[in-house]
């Protein structure tokens, strides 16, 4: 695997950096002052990098990204005045004094989303417009120039060094996606609660977005500031983050193309204008409008636009159609039982408590004194009418409902006082009724990251034909929502967790499919050596795969054990006809 | 103490002016426009070149307001052709957009640099046993309760406010039954847009008065609307007026008399995290 693929970058992109290439040798044969343009344009591109990882990639609106980078630069010039370290340390400092104010707005975001969101940080970026109109950079009046890096003090020497630097962020920022909580920014923009149950802290992955968010626009604030040398308390309003935010929106500043682009628009396409006569606030008119044009088309910006055609494009040349939405397709081979590598030890059983458990909304009681025993090494089915509690049932084992009475154990330890994502690498894992994947991963991609470990191709290919998942390299944002689910399970079983929970994996399937999902699910115990918890409409699925069979009625258990017996009770009955026992048996 | 608190409500008007602006596009229109007072400073700078160029003090104001009015019910236009289905978070990051490109065209047309405005009512005043209350206050916070009051009346008890409730509640249904949402979007945006541009014509007179920080008028409207929870006109318009009258009572305060303007900011920062403190996950379940 070469260096460039390792990055994530893959060998298309190859032909992006001979372009990149290219473009770095002709700005340098460019007139001093276009190299100078393009210098700001590059440190436009880092800022315009630090809206695409909060946003772009989190999902998280800030308006304040050049207060982060007013600090940044604060923090610079002050050390200029009293010190005398080197640029590069002075940009590093940038970076780093810009990281605590976004752990504050992070903090922040972790209750405010949205347009609260939105309301705070335009908020935070008007307070420091006024704390900036009162005060003045260090060095302003006694005439102390922050002083480029000595090697790189002519334009086209300041412009290489920025190219460097611009590189360099893109690559941490490409390490950085590749981690656990890189990706898990992906998974908080879909759903915080698919991300606790993937075991991630969406605490720890919103602080990540933001420090990693204000420490780009901090060394972008640093970046211009040795640009120009003197800082203007006036290049750090408000106006020019809604700016940087907007244009990042319009050119897609997830992707590193985009952001080079939103650089590019934001500052060398006023001085394009300025050199053709027209006037230059032109520019950010046409951004405006342009965002608008985007967003109505969507809110992934020009350059996820241009790659979902791309991939339409590609689709289409494979197969005739690109609308092919592969569905579910069993091999039908089970999953080889050999490679159940991080599968429990099926000699230690492991088990999963519920004792005398309830949940209360308000008067209303969604449980009332459960009592289930889960093992590894068998299928639990879990039925009951809509609104039975099965699922408030799976919420409340995994944290995101607390219980007004009871206790909840994995073998001997209590869950009840852990976070989410605690229980889930404590060993108890879920599917969501709803399919929670995550649209922006590949299918492989998905499970690699669900499992929290490397998978080999073999293995992922195994439990993906086993399942009836499509193919390893398919974009999940273009399989349909049953198979979605299917994805899930599959994460869920192959991550190794001795307790796995799913809620309703069968929806939406047809009939030939829901057998072969009874099939796999039955042979999940075997194979990975851990415990299932199955909810289930399907009664062809629960007939199929069960062991043992619970029966929840308006919050309480009405029935449990073998499976047959438990169907043909009559209470069970009546139950899910919504009709009384003495009738039920009448009418059987 | 308390003249300087009375002095703090011509500002409180303004602010209180903006929430009732932003909540009614919020609540009817299903936007949090942050360009609201953008529009709102188009119409206040319109307002100013007419009465330097020698318009008459009054007529300048209608025409202000018809100018900040146009542009909103023009940006509205754009909304409801573009943006009908979408959800709030896009709407709300066009107006950003839509913020952009008009304070572009107003550095254009006026520029950033301070303007004087006229104050409405000269330096006329009522003296209320021993303190002095200026008529523009009294214009201030009457305004200010005319409107929400006429708001409240006309979305809980005609029949055009019924449907325009329900409108935006239930955008697609409303539109099953015949209502034309469109045409309803444009005339609240119409609407928002006369209001908000009241705000910085009241304020102006009395702080720096450029562009961008008339603009800003949105962040303290902001405050407002949150202390009204996006929904309460009465609430807003309280909470407009406290934000004001704080301010001027910490102009007495040396520590925070500079930075008071930040206040709005702060107490966004406090009832946001208040209101919001029980919500641990987000809304995809």
């Amino acid at each position: 695997m070469s260096l460039v693929s390792r990055l994530g970058l893959g060998s298309a992109t190859l032909a992006g950096w001979a372009l990149a290439a290219v473009m770095v040798a002709v700005v340098l044969w460019l007139s001093n002052f276009w190299t100078f343009v393009f210098s700001g344009g590059l440190a436009m591109a880092v800022i315009a990098l630090s809206v695409g990882v909060v946003y772009g990639r989190t999902g998280m609106v800030s308006l304040c990204q050049f207060s982060f980078a007013a600090v940044g630069v604060w923090a610079m010039a002050w050390l200029n005045v009293n010190t005398s370290l080197p640029f590069l340390v002075l940009l590093g400092a940038a970076g780093l004094a810009a990281v605590p104010v976004g752990l504050i707005i992070g903090v922040l975001s972790l209750r405010l989303r949205g347009i609260n969101l939105a309301v705070a940080t335009l908020g935070f970026a008007s307070a420091t417009l006024v704390v900036l109109r009162r005060n003045s950079f260090p060095g302003t009046f006694s005439n102390q120039p922050i002083m480029r890096p000595r090697w790189f003090e002519s334009e086209n020497g300041y412009f290489l060094f920025c190219v460097l630097i611009f590189g360099g962020l893109v690559g941490l920022l490409a390490l950085m996606a590749r981690t656990r909580v890189g990706k898990g920014w992906l998974a908080v923009r879909q759903s915080e609660r698919a991300t606790a149950a993937l075991g991630l802290s969406v605490t720890h992955v919103k602080l990540a977005a933001f420090s990693m968010g204000a420490f780009l626009a901090g060394i972008g604030g640093g970046l211009l500031a040795g640009q120009n040398g003197v800082v203007s308390n006036r290049s750090f309003e408000p106006f020019d983050s809604l700016l940087i935010f907007a244009v990042s929106v319009l050119a897609g500043a997830r992707y590193v193309d985009g952001a080079i682009a939103a650089g590019l628009l934001g500052a060398v396409l006023p001085e394009l204008f300025r050199k053709w006569g027209i006037p230059l606030d032109v520019a950010p008119m046409l951004f405006g409008v342009g965002t608008v044009a985007i967003l109505s088309r969507g809110a992934e910006g020009a350059q996820g636009q241009l790659r979902t055609q791309w991939r339409e494009f590609q689709a289409g040349k494979i197969q005739s159609s690109p609308q092919t939405v592969p569905g579910p397709r069993f091999a039908g081979q089970s999953a080889n039982a050999g490679m159940g590598v991080n599968a429990a030890d099926p000699l230690s059983t492991t088990s999963l408590c519920l004792d005398g458990v309830s949940v209360s909304y308000g008067a209303v009681r969604a449980l009332n004194d459960v009592n289930l025993e889960i093992t590894s090494g068998q299928v639990h089915g879990l039925v009951g009418p809509n609104g039975a509690g099965k699922s408030t049932l799976i919420d409340t084992i995994t944290g995101f409902v607390q219980p007004t009475a009871g206790r909840i154990e994995l073998d001997g330890i209590d869950l009840l006082g852990l976070p989410v994502h605690r229980r889930v690498q404590a060993g108890v894992r879920r599917t969501f009724q709803q399919g929670r994947t995550i649209e922006d991963m590949a299918v492989g991609e998905y499970l690699e990251f669900a499992s929290g470990r490397r998978l080999g191709a073999e293995e992922t290919e195994s439990i993906l034909s086993s399942f009836g998942c499509p193919e390893r390299e398919q974009q999940i944002s273009s399989v349909d929502v049953a198979t979605r689910r299917l994805i899930e399970v599959a994460g869920c079983v192959i991550s190794g967790a001795p307790i796995v929970l799913l809620d309703e994996p069968g929806a939406g399937l047809g009939e030939n499919e829901s057998r072969h999902l009874a099939d796999r699910i039955r042979e999940v115990p075997a194979t990975y050596g851990c415990g299932v918890l199955l909810v289930e409409h399907d009664m062809e699925i629960i007939r199929g795969a069960c062991d043992e069979l619970t029966v929840l009625d308006f919050g309480e258990i009405i029935a449990s054990g073998d499976p047959a017996v438990v169907l043909a009770n009559e209470e069970v009955v009546a139950a899910y006809l919504g009709i009384s026992p003495e009738l039920a048996g009448e009418s059987v | 103490m308390i003249s300087a608190a009375l002095s703090g409500l011509s500002s409180g008007g303004a602010y209180a002016l903006v929430g009732v602006a932003v909540v009614l596009m919020y609540r009817l229109a299903g936007v949090m426009n942050i360009a609201v007072s953008v529009f709102g400073a188009f119409g206040a700078f319109s307002m100013v070149s007419a009465f330097d160029g020698g318009l008459g003090l009054w007529p300048s104001v209608v025409l202000g307001v018809c100018v900040g009015a146009a542009t909103s019910g023009l940006m509205g236009l754009v909304m409801a052709w573009l943006f009908s289905d979408s959800d709030a978070i896009t709407r709300s990051v066009a107006t950003i957009a839509m913020a952009i490109t008009f304070l572009s065209v107003a550095f254009r047309i006026f520029g950033d640099t301070p303007r004087s405005f006229p104050a409405l009512f000269g330096d006329s005043a009522l003296t209320v046993s021993g303190v002095v209350v200026k008529a523009t206050n009294v214009f201030a916070i009457g305004l200010a309760v005319l409107l929400a009051g006429l708001l409240v009346l006309v979305l809980g008890r005609t029949r055009l406010g019924v449907r325009m409730v329900a409108m935006s509640n239930r955008p697609v249904s409303a539109e099953l039954l015949g209502i034309p949402t469109r045409r309803y979007t444009v005339a609240v945006w119409l609407v928002g847009g006369a209001v908000a541009t009241m705000a910085p014509i009241l304020a102006a007179p009395t702080r720096q008065a450029d562009f961008t920080s008339l603009s800003l008028l949105v962040v303290a409207g902001l405050a407002a609307a949150l202390l009204g929870a996006f929904q309460s006109f009465g609430l807003t318009v309280v909470g407009g007026l406290g934000i004001g009258v704080l301010e001027a009572v910490a102009v007495r305060w040396d520590l925070v008399s500079s930075y008071r303007s930040t206040l709005p900011f702060l107490l966004i920062l406090g009832v946001l995290m208040w209101s919001q403190r029980g919500e641990v996950w987000d809304e995809s379940r």
